[in-house]
């Protein structure tokens, strides 16, 4: 095969997979929303005027924030005890981490199911022990999601977190103790900083998956606890608008690009490694 | 603000393998001390003892009065250059240096100042805003040695640090960090695997094995009095010849080598150290002659060094490299003797295997 | 990076931990607890709920669509993958920089509206047979691991080894076959498997392809949550649990767990 070629021939097969089978559907999804006869931005003026559709996306922004916030301060701080511990430790606490990531989404969702439900197992118990006398409703309302969502994420930010906490070379705390600085100093102006990347990172990739979840919100949240994923199923699949489908489609890929690109962006820019 | 590093009977262990064996070490006010090795041989590990890293499991670490046994790492006030530099990444060069100084409590703008000063003394004063990153090797090493400088420890301590530099720069900054201890009459214990470098720079060097000091003296009386034959063949005394006394002979000790063949040693130059020895010595230290009182040997290969002529010698001892003289070559295969030269050969007590 | 932590820090991580092992311990027991219906800690011990999923047609049929759909959609993958990847390895300079970024994409956008696009576009508009389209969906949901993860194994890859083949007489294709993946193997493996388990798992892009007739394991699962709520759900995860530590124990011995840190 001709040697300048040779590169794009190897790479062409998936470069056509994902523009002919990602590229193309996306971008047809999106154009679709610009085709409304009464001018362009029609669609995007009926959601954004529309209280129920507004009540959707500020739902799915605040679970997948809140999400965030809870993974990241978890995350760190569970990640620094797996980084510090000893090799063996560290190695079984990063199989409890790995696992529950590696099962799916629907089983993980149903645990909660089971816990949360009206006859679950957090009733049950709370009755048993008599704290309260009726059995509480904590399924399809926003905290089930929350919760949901965070034990989905936190492995993830975990596993994230140990690599760059591990990465931090022993010799910069070393030299900050050889210099004077008292392990929580050391921790604030040493580790804290150099972990700044990694935090971010770990954010976008918890932000983004939590923003666009499906089977949590369906399983947890029902009907009542609409989000932007389970909102554009209903949509597209039992009332049929494409349209609107797609208008709500192009939001998600909104949101989520901005988010990383901006997010990417401030991490490189706060990346010393980088220079 | 001179003071001077004891250790005394420091033992220490990584898990349950002992790493350190009762090791006693004394570092005088204002003296440089190198602890020479090849890896695994426990100066890391001595190193990392006093600067707080590692705890001992028995002995005790003094500077001056201070006892530092037990201090945590941060409160020992000690000035480390790191085999790696070890430079915050995140903070540029002054503020790297200037970290030391935050930790002391010292106001930003004296900080500013003594880290300024301290940048330009190491000559990087253009350098001060710029990132780690963009610094080239030696650069680091400088501000490195800035930082661990500016904070005025009583103690100097330096783990392998010209090990990432290559050869030109190595030799200059070796000179620097000499100069710059002395200068400021600062006790320092420097950790290097290069003997030449702990050679050209120390007032003493330890040179260390599996944990213990085999010797610890000034570099020129290592290098040409090695007390025991780890030394020796450290310090490249490459030929190793077992001997045992048999007899005096007059002024001589006649002593017996591996194959039946005597050598007559006279007593004011060698001193046997018991009845099993060894003579150790480097290639110029046997003379390649055609008679005399010395090693019969048959010669091998022969190869030209500029100054002399080395043989590789066969002889009932084993393979030994000899020097013989320009104005005299020997054809390869002719038979000599190679005679020991009393200034460069030492004779050491057979160590119990 | 070794420091002594406070004994709190640890307290909290290891209530983590147990928030994190505690639910599925708790689909564990109610698997094989003796009741008709959810409970924890277990009543009884049977394993007729794992007899029972056999019992369910829909289950069978969905777990073998999964299977191959894992298994063909990671292989359609992986074959077109590595050679992408090779080629971002090994002529990093004759190829863009952003190309390394296209086969990503596939995690940067959304799932949901790749899934719904698939549907409209491929499956509806092009009229692509639905197990044909599902098998492209899976195929692009994959990619990214088989790029990224092949390619991290390619970039520590000494490709001298590769030319020292060439000058030794072999021939380019039988050099990359014979010299290169061999030595990327453990990457492949790895990547296999975990592109295996993520299509195995997947919701969002099937959700939209799969209809009566055709469906997947966890679509399965979740139509069957939505409307009974017995056991034989909780014995079917356990069952997909099962197959995550074969898929640990797998990552385990190619490229190690800590793999999955980086």
């Amino acid at each position: 095969m001709p040697r300048k070629l040779r590169p794009w021939l190897l790479s062409a097969p998936a470069l056509l997979l994902v523009l002919l089978f990602l590229g193309l559907p996306v971008l047809s999804t999106l154009a679709t929303t610009f085709g409304d006869p009464k001018g362009p931005l029609a669609q995007y003026a009926t959601f954004f005027n529309s209280r129920f559709r507004m009540t959707v996306l500020w739902r799915t922004m605040e679970v997948a924030l809140i999400t965030t916030a809870v993974s990241v301060v978890v995350g760190f701080i569970t990640a620094w005890v797996v980084a510090q511990a000893p090799a063996r430790v560290k190695s079984l606490l990063i199989i409890a981490a790995v696992f529950p990531l590696l099962t799916g989404v629907v089983v993980r969702s149903f645990a909660w199911l089971v816990i949360l439900g009206k006859n679950g197992i957090l009733n049950d118990f709370l009755l048993w022990i008599g704290v309260i006398s009726e059995p509480l409703t904590m399924l399809y309302t926003k905290g089930s999601v929350i919760v949901a969502m965070i034990y989905l994420f936190v492995p993830l930010m975990i596993l994230t977190l140990v690599g760059v906490l591990e990465g931090i070379p022993q010799d910069l705390t070393d030299a900050a103790a050889s210099l004077g600085a008292k392990p929580g100093a050391a921790f604030r102006q040493v580790v804290l900083p150099l972990a700044v990347p990694g935090l971010i990172v770990g954010s976008v990739l918890v932000f983004t998956g939590s923003f666009t979840s499906y089977a949590t919100p369906q399983l947890l949240g029902g009907e009542g606890q609409m989000m932007m994923g389970t909102f554009l199923y209903q949509r597209a699949m039992v009332t049929f608008d494409w349209v609107g489908a797609s208008t709500i489609a192009a939001v998600m890929v909104v949101v989520t690009l901005t988010t990383v690109l901006i997010m990417s962006k401030i991490a490189r820019r706060v990346n010393p490694m980088a220079g | 603000m001179t003071v001077s590093l004891s250790l005394d009977n420091v033992t220490a262990h990584y898990g349950s393998t002992k790493v350190l064996e009762d090791l006693s070490l004394h570092v005088g006010e204002g003296e440089l001390v190198s602890l020479l090795g090849s890896s695994g041989c426990g100066k890391t590990t001595t190193l990392r003892l006093v600067a707080g890293f590692l705890e001992p499991t028995s002995g005790s670490i003094k500077l001056g009065e201070r006892d530092l046994t037990r201090l945590p790492a941060h409160a020992r006030n000690i000035g480390l250059v790191f085999q790696t530099y070890a430079l915050f990444p995140h903070l540029t060069v002054r503020d790297n240096v200037a970290f030391g100084l935050k930790q002391r409590g010292v106001g930003a703008a004296d900080r500013r100042k003594r880290a300024d000063d301290m940048i330009e003394r190491v000559g990087l004063g253009h350098l001060a805003d710029r990132h780690p990153a963009n610094l080239s090797g030696g650069q680091r090493q400088r501000v490195a040695l800035a930082r661990a400088l500016v904070i005025e420890p009583p103690l100097l301590m330096f783990d392998e640090p010209l090990s990432n530099l290559d050869a030109k720069l190595r030799v200059d900054m070796r000179v620097e960090i000499r100069r710059l201890q002395q200068a400021n009459g600062t006790t320092a214990l420097y950790v290097t695997h290069d003997q030449e470098e702990a050679f050209s720079i120390s007032d003493r060097v330890a040179i260390m094995n599996a944990g213990k000091i085999m010797q610890l003296d000034t570099p020129e009386v290592l290098y040409s009095r090695p007390a025991n034959a780890f030394v020796a063949d450290f310090v490249g005394f490459e030929n190793m010849i077992p001997m045992r006394a048999i007899s005096e002979a007059g002024d001589a000790v006649r002593a017996e080598m591996a194959g039946g063949a005597t050598i007559d040693l006279p007593k004011e130059k060698f001193t046997v150290p018991a009845q099993d020895f060894i003579l150790a010595t480097r290639p110029e230290g046997l003379l390649v002659a055609a008679e005399g009182q010395g090693v019969p040997t048959k010669l091998g290969l022969r190869t030209y060094l500029g100054r002399a002529y080395q043989y590789q010698c066969d002889t009932p001892a084993g393979e030994i490299k000899a020097n013989g003289p320009l104005s005299q070559p020997f054809e390869s295969g002719s038979s000599a003797v190679l005679v020991p030269q009393p200034e460069q050969c030492c004779l050491l007590p057979t160590e119990a295997a | 990076m070794k420091q002594r932590i406070h004994p709190l820090l640890v307290a909290f991580a290891v209530l983590v931990f147990f928030f994190l092992l505690g639910p599925l311990v708790i689909i564990l027991g109610s698997a094989v607890s003796d009741t008709s219906y959810l409970t924890f800690p277990p009543q009884g011990l049977t394993l007729r709920w794992f007899s029972n999923i056999f019992e369910i047609s829909a289950f069978v049929r969905t777990m073998k669509t999964s299977f191959l759909l894992a298994v063909g959609g990671t292989a359609l993958s992986m074959a077109i993958g590595i050679p992408a990847a090779y080629a971002l390895a090994r002529f990093r300079f004759q190829l863009p920089a952003f190309l390394g970024n296209i086969y990503v994409l596939p995690i940067l956008i959304p799932e949901i509206v790749l899934g719904f696009s698939l549907m409209k576009t491929v499956a509806i508009g092009a009229d692509v047979p639905i197990m044909l389209a599902l098998l492209l969906g899976h195929a692009l949901i994959v990619l990214p691991y088989c790029v990224r993860v092949v390619g991290a194994s390619l970039n520590s890859f000494d490709f001298s080894i590769e030319e020292a083949a060439v000058s030794l007489g072999c021939p380019r294709w039988k050099a990359f076959f014979t010299v290169v993946l061999p030595n990327v193997r453990a990457g492949i493996i790895a990547g296999f498997i975990l592109a295996f388990i993520t299509s195995l798992n997947d919701v969002s892009v099937s959700i939209f392809l799969t209809g009566p007739g055709v469906s997947t394991l966890p679509i399965q699962l979740l139509a069957h949550m939505e409307q009974f709520f017995d056991p034989t759900i909780a014995s079917v995860s356990v069952l997909l649990m099962g197959v995550t530590v074969a898929v640990m124990a797998i990552v385990e011995r190619t490229l190690g767990l800590t793999f999955l840190t980086k």
